[in-house]
């Protein structure tokens, strides 16, 4: 074994894997069992694959690895499951596990090891998207794992979320500071996002200054080491986490700063829980906790804050898609649906919520053919709404969705942004404004009034 | 049980017949189909079988009969504290229908009926009515959203809303045989191309033989038509909550006639604080008592202090135009249950701040959720029964019974968690056993409990109305030889080598 994970993780681990009861609520929820049927690609299965695997203490077996690397870590089973396992826990540490044990082939760990570096340091992204664009077809063409990375390169999507230039921050809506408790933040920039998705980084500041939020700048860009927890590295992860807890633990110690805004709720759904990343950090112990209470999705900080209605956007139907990380990773639902309606939007939810888009952090260049499958799915389920627009709070489920959806995709905090005055999002810019629903009459239910007799209220 | 043979033959001519993708005895398979919550080992099953269509289950029935292989079918098998997806006995071969079988075959719009396979779930059903845009809604039930809607209604299960009997908006089905013949019910069974009542009227010519299929083991319901009700513009959602134990003598009274006169167009439910307040957190004596003990009074009333709830509350729904159509209703149900004192009513704004009590809200609105089933983790282990009888809605009886299960509940050391459906003229109530799988001491408490509980009301007159697959045999003997005669004899009539689940609901 490479570096042994300490005693308490696995322990740690075990007493998780020991908390499921075999309810089985689990595996029906699992999107890679929903899609194949394959015991071993439920949850309940991989806990059997991971316990028997700690047990061994031996390298793990190639189909072990197998069945977890197909593992969304969605958590749509944590939501689902009515004995609380932790199941985030559990896969964490088996990802862990796996790398520690370098059972992969050498191109196989140059692969991951290439995908994390690049996609959590904006320069070297920022570099190869400039120096790929004249070969990006023929990446494209290629079949595997590298081809999937050229597909996502020149995913629709991106085109929506590119800068428009440093943004004009708007007045304050109002004189009075918005909340005795919120008037300053610190704006997590994300790692790809700060490169791909730089226009929801400017809405949100557009947005915070409407509603006289003060983004307090950051010394610099950190990554929040989510991308790296989840593929195992959790020594690199941890190392780039202890930044983030340092800086904005000084921060929130000196009274800079009320909260931090996350736009990218897979950092978001990693960040609330420094506490128990850090839980054994007799340094950093206490600041993770400060850091993980005072991280917050963007949308539920907007949606306390008051914001004026341009009403450019009245009535444009949003097909709403719950990122995982904010489903089940933060558990946010209702704070983004209500937010979009205050701000003029009709909100539909897409079938078949609770399963993934297929992104998933790395998911999708990792495993491009189950990822595609669910990518379909997705899109499938939301041409029946036919939206205006697809809304999320996560830049990678926009990017993916974009791939197999055509319709124009925004991240919640764009719309907000449009919906409070500031540009439409890429795609919507000819939107012609519609009237709103009439709130129905004290007797007569609209849909009547206006002649349909399909039913009588 | 068949022999080893008798199986290997089956396997292999299912195999043949219908590929390889319709049948499993992969080891991982066979052991997560046999896992359960009830007391008892886990019954593995000798094989499981994944049929794509009625023809399919047709073929595995012959065949089953053709090698003497007893099947057990099941929809999605989340029927947890019920059986979950075990077979009643080991070695029957499980039938998923609800891995290939989850086709919404139709939704009819102008008469408000779908006509599902068995693997369509709430979920799916829910998703399907948002995709079409449907004005259609369904009736949630607290069981996990990933449960088939067609199992839960052929096992006579219940759900929220006006259409909460969800055996009763049954209406046409196809079945498989026990011999293997394929019938149409009611006015599907008419010999022509089109069949325009089969899922609108139950009042087809001659006998009605869709409640043969409820809770039997005479066929496989490989499809069946259900009614939906039209989505309401606005659903109020109320709630009261009472203070003591014995209240529920007082609630009873008062919700009878709300819905002798369907005044409330929903079913209500009286549910007690330990009901609602485990779905969000653990038994906080647990650790102290080891589990051998119930929960005191001291702490009870600490959780209802913390979630500002009494010992019963009451939930309900109307239905109308706006919130202001709805309001002259409200208001008279507000007086209704607070003209006695004890009733206090939660607003709305308050009742969303409660996590308990957010779930109903759902659960009215038509949102499957699996919020209620939080509770199941209220003591460790994952051992859960669901004790279902039901009783008149008097409210002397109520609480007559609602006394006896809870000294019943106290002497066996469990808690006592129950959740009254009431409609006009009785309550299921839904009893849930909470108990340590993994304490043989207690899990034997469990099983005892249960076990008292049904004497106590069978002693008083009253019948479950649906039961976990390990107490069916043990129900079926509580009933009149004759009756039990009588199903044998149907089933040897429409089973005649007693190929379907025998055993279950006690019928051989």
């Amino acid at each position: 074994m490479h570096a042994p994970i300490p005693i308490t993780r696995l322990d740690q681990a075990r007493a998780a894997a020991g908390e499921c009861v075999h309810f089985g609520f689990c595996t029906a929820v699992c999107p890679t069992y929903i899609l194949d049927g394959e015991e071993n690609d439920s949850p309940r299965g991989r806990f059997v694959l991971i316990k028997e695997m700690l047990a061994s203490k031996a390298p793990p077996r190639r189909a072990t690895v197998v069945h977890l690397d197909r593992c969304l870590s969605c958590l749509s089973c944590e939501t689902s499951c009515g004995a609380g396992v932790n199941y985030r826990v559990l896969i964490d540490i088996a990802r862990e596990y796996v790398e520690s044990s370098r059972v992969r082939s050498l191109p196989d760990r140059l692969f991951r090891s290439g995908v994390a570096a690049l996609l959590t340091s904006p320069r070297m992204l920022r570099g190869l998207r400039i120096l790929g664009k004249p070969l990006s077809g023929l990446v494209c063409a290629l079949p595997g794992r590298l081809g999937a990375l050229g597909r996502l390169a020149n995913a629709p999507g991106l085109a929506a979320f590119s800068p428009r230039g440093a943004p004009v921050l708007p007045a304050p809506c109002s004189r009075e500071a918005p909340s005795p408790q919120l008037r300053s933040v610190a704006l997590l920039e994300g790692c790809a996002q700060s490169v791909l998705g730089a226009e929801i980084n400017c809405a949100a500041r557009r947005v915070l200054a409407r509603a006289g939020v003060r983004v307090v700048e950051s010394r610099g860009n950190f990554c929040c080491g989510a991308m790296k927890l989840h593929l195992g590295f959790r020594e690199q992860a941890i190392k780039q986490a202890a930044r983030c807890v340092r800086h904005w633990g000084e921060m929130l110690a000196a009274g800079a700063i009320d909260a931090i805004a996350v736009t990218t709720s897979g950092c978001g759904s990693v960040i609330r829980h420094y506490d128990e990343l850090f839980a054994d950090d007799a340094e950093l112990g206490q600041a993770a906790a400060s850091v993980a209470r005072a991280a917050r999705d963007i949308s539920v900080i907007l949606a306390e804050l008051p914001l004026p209605l341009a009403n450019t956007n009245s009535g444009a139907l949003v097909a709403y898609h719950d990122a995982c990380s904010m489903k089940h990773g933060q558990r946010i639902t209702r704070e983004p649906r209500a937010l979009l309606r205050k701000m003029g939007y009709v909100v539909a939810d897409i079938a078949e919520g609770h399963i993934c888009c297929g992104s998933a952090g790395t998911y999708n260049i990792l495993q491009p053919e189950m990822s595609a499958r669910l990518g379909q799915r997705k899109a499938a389920n939301i041409e029946a709404i036919a939206p205006d627009v697809i809304a999320a709070g996560n830049l990678g489920c926009l990017i993916q969705i974009s791939r197999f959806a055509e319709y124009p995709v925004a991240h919640t905090v764009q719309l907000v942004d449009w919906a409070s005055g500031g540009p439409a999002p890429r795609g919507l810019e000819g939107f012609v404004p519609r009237p709103l629903a009439q709130e129905a009459s004290a007797e007569v239910p609209a849909a009547e009034a206006n002649g349909d007799n399909s039913a009588f209220w | 049980m068949a022999n080893e043979e008798s199986i290997r033959a089956f396997v292999q001519a299912v195999s043949g017949e219908l590929g390889s993708e319709a049948i499993s005895t992969g080891e991982e398979v066979l052991t997560r189909y046999g896992e359960h919550t009830l007391p008892g080992p886990d019954l593995r099953p000798a094989a499981v079988a994944f049929p794509d269509s009625t023809q399919a289950v047709q073929k595995l029935v012959l065949a089953a009969n053709r090698y003497r292989v007893p099947l057990y079918p099941i929809s999605t098998g989340q029927n947890i504290g019920l059986g979950s997806r075990s077979s009643v006995r080991a070695g029957q071969v499980v039938v998923d229908l609800g891995r290939r079988m989850s086709r919404v075959i139709e939704v009819n719009e102008a008469l408000a009926y779908c006509v599902v396979e068995p693997g369509v779930t709430f979920q799916a059903m829910y998703d399907e009515l948002v995709k079409r845009k449907s004005k259609l809604m369904i009736s949630a039930t607290a069981g996990p959203p990933q449960g088939s809607l067609l199992g839960n209604a052929l096992d006579k299960g219940g759900g929220s809303g006006a259409y909460a009997d969800h055996f009763g908006t049954l209406c046409g089905m196809e079945v498989v045989l026990g011999s293997g013949d394929v019938i149409r019910t009611g006015d599907g069974s008419l010999e022509s191309a089109s069949h325009l009542n089969w899922h609108v009227s139950k009042y087809s010519f001659g006998p009605y033989l869709e409640g043969l299929f409820t809770q039997s083991n005479y066929g496989i319901v490989t499809r069946a038509g259900m009614w939906v009700m039209p989505r309401p513009p606005h659903i109020e959602s109320f709630f009261f909550t009472f203070p003591d134990d014995t209240d529920l003598h007082q609630i009873v009274d008062l919700i009878r006639p709300l819905k002798l006169s369907n005044f409330v167009p929903t079913q209500i439910r009286a549910t007690n604080d330990l009901y609602l307040i485990a779905a969000d957190c653990v038994h906080p004596e647990y650790g102290q008592s080891g589990g051998k003990k119930q929960i005191t009074d001291e702490a009870r009333r600490a959780l209802q202090k913390r979630y500002g709830l009494g010992s019963w509350t009451v939930s309900g729904a109307f239905y109308g135009a706006s919130r202001q159509a709805v309001q002259p209703q409200l208001d008279r149900v507000i007086a209704h249950f607070t003209r006695s004192g004890k009733g206090r009513f939660i607003a709305l704004e308050e009742a969303n701040e409660i996590a308990p009590l957010r779930i109903s809200m759902n659960s009215y609105e038509g949102v499957p959720g699996e919020g209620e089933l939080k509770m199941l983790r209220w003591r460790p282990g994952g051992g859960t029964i669901w004790f279902l009888p039901r009783t008149p809605m008097i409210g002397s009886v109520a609480n007559e019974f609602h006394l006896a299960s809870r000294g019943i509940c106290r002497d066996h050391g469990l808690e006592y968690m129950v959740s009254n459906v009431c409609g006009p003229r009785f309550a299921r109530g839904v009893h849930t056993l909470v108990y340590n799988r993994g304490d043989a001491e207690e899990t034997a408490r469990a099983d005892a409990c249960y076990r008292a509980l049904a004497l106590e009301f069978a002693g008083k007159g009253v019948f479950v109305g649906r039961a976990p697959t390990a107490y069916q045999g043990f129900h079926q003997g509580q009933r009149m030889s004759a009756f039990v005669e009588a199903c044998a004899a149907i089933k040897r009539a429409l089973d005649p080598n007693g190929i379907i689940a025998p055993g279950k609901y006690g019928i051989d």
